[in-house]
């Protein structure tokens, strides 16, 4: 456990209110792209940045920094997108849940698309991008998680309280996923 | 070059992105690689939509992190009052409780005595005195229950 870390934790636990302000600036972009990854749907993943960091606040004396702060960061995240995704009986975020379900993800309305599409200019971008859309939420995440936050395996499964094999399948099947996913000639 | 080896340099290519390769099997993929234009053109593929999938550019909502700031220090003020009313509610019970208990004896008698003087029944007297003790948790306990939002309103179904 590192200076830092455990001075972390102390301010989170005495919700030291400058330290947040903090936290939250220099996590932004990385927790509202994990979000909006996970949910496909801007609006949705606002609202559950801000949730997230009132939930971190509320619960900062919980963190024991034993592990990186992103990683319990983007499991508080990820708690509120299954909890949303069953109350709002969102079948694609349920299957978050749902460790060997195969259903493809369906977008929830062409809105979320037209604004995901806003988010990406070049071709094999929005090739990519709109592919991810079409593959489970599952894999989107572990993909997120494991090329773009270059998270370590370990990092991914204990975030996702799942074994490491159980990662490492669905960044498998998830890589597989994506590249039939794409459209012929792209990328 | 037979069909296994392609499918083997595929095999060896997606672990050693997910996993990583021990050394004799990525030299083994390099070599198939560079004899090999077909597996290299669909890895390089790979490589590509890999680095598509980190540069997708996803921009923050314009104020989303102010916002989000003004509203954390917003509940974490009124989590502090909430808090100190808590602390204030706990004091006024505990020393309500403190008082019952050493009164205890003293209003025992006291209602005895009433109840003697104005020939009350004994079941009376003892409920009298049950509610003298009750009341007041009970108050209590709505208190705390109004504090944390609970809803006893019996009109709203379950959705």
């Amino acid at each position: 456990m590192t200076d830092d870390t455990q001075a972390l934790a102390q301010g989170l636990s005495r919700r030291d209110p400058d330290l947040l302000d903090h936290l939250i600036e220099l996590y932004q972009h990385r927790l509202y792209r994990y979000l909006l990854f996970l949910t496909g749907n801007p609006a949705l993943a606002e609202d559950l940045f801000q949730e997230t960091w009132i939930r971190v606040l509320e619960r900062g004396h919980q963190y024991n920094a034993k592990s990186k702060f992103e990683s319990w960061l983007f499991a508080i995240a990820r708690n509120l997108v299954i909890d949303v995704s069953r109350r709002k009986k969102m079948p694609s975020l349920e299957d978050l849940g749902d460790k060997d379900s195969n259903q493809p993800f369906d977008p929830p309305d062409e809105h979320s698309i037209s604004a995901l599409q806003l988010l990406v200019s070049r071709e094999n971008q929005q090739a990519v991008q709109l592919s991810l859309l079409k593959i489970p939420a599952y894999y989107r995440e572990v993909l997120l998680l494991r090329f773009h936050e270059e998270m370590a395996l370990e990092e991914i499964a204990a975030m996702m309280s799942t074994p490491v094999s159980t990662v490492k399948s669905r960044l498998y099947r998830g890589l597989a996923a994506l590249k039939s996913a794409l459209p012929e000639g792209a990328v | 070059m037979t069909e296994n080896l392609h499918i083997r340099a595929q095999k060896f290519f997606a672990q050693s992105l997910v996993e990583g390769l021990p050394h004799a099997d990525q030299s083994w993929l390099d070599q198939h690689l560079h004899e090999c234009a077909d597996c290299a053109r669909e890895i390089a593929s790979t490589h590509e939509l890999l680095h598509a999938l980190r540069t997708v550019p996803v921009s923050v909502p314009r104020d989303l992190a102010a916002r989000t700031q003004l509203r954390v220090r917003l509940r974490a003020q009124e989590s502090a009052q909430t808090s100190q009313g808590n602390f204030l509610l706990w004091v006024i019970t505990g020393f309500s409780w403190f008082v019952g208990v050493l009164s205890a004896p003293l209003v025992w008698r006291g209602f005895a005595w009433v109840g003697n003087y104005l020939h009350v029944p004994k079941l009376a007297v003892e409920m009298g005195f049950v509610l003298w003790w009750a009341v007041p948790a009970l108050f209590a306990v709505a208190a705390v229950l109004h504090q944390k939002g609970f809803n006893i309103s019996p009109s709203r179904g379950p959705n």
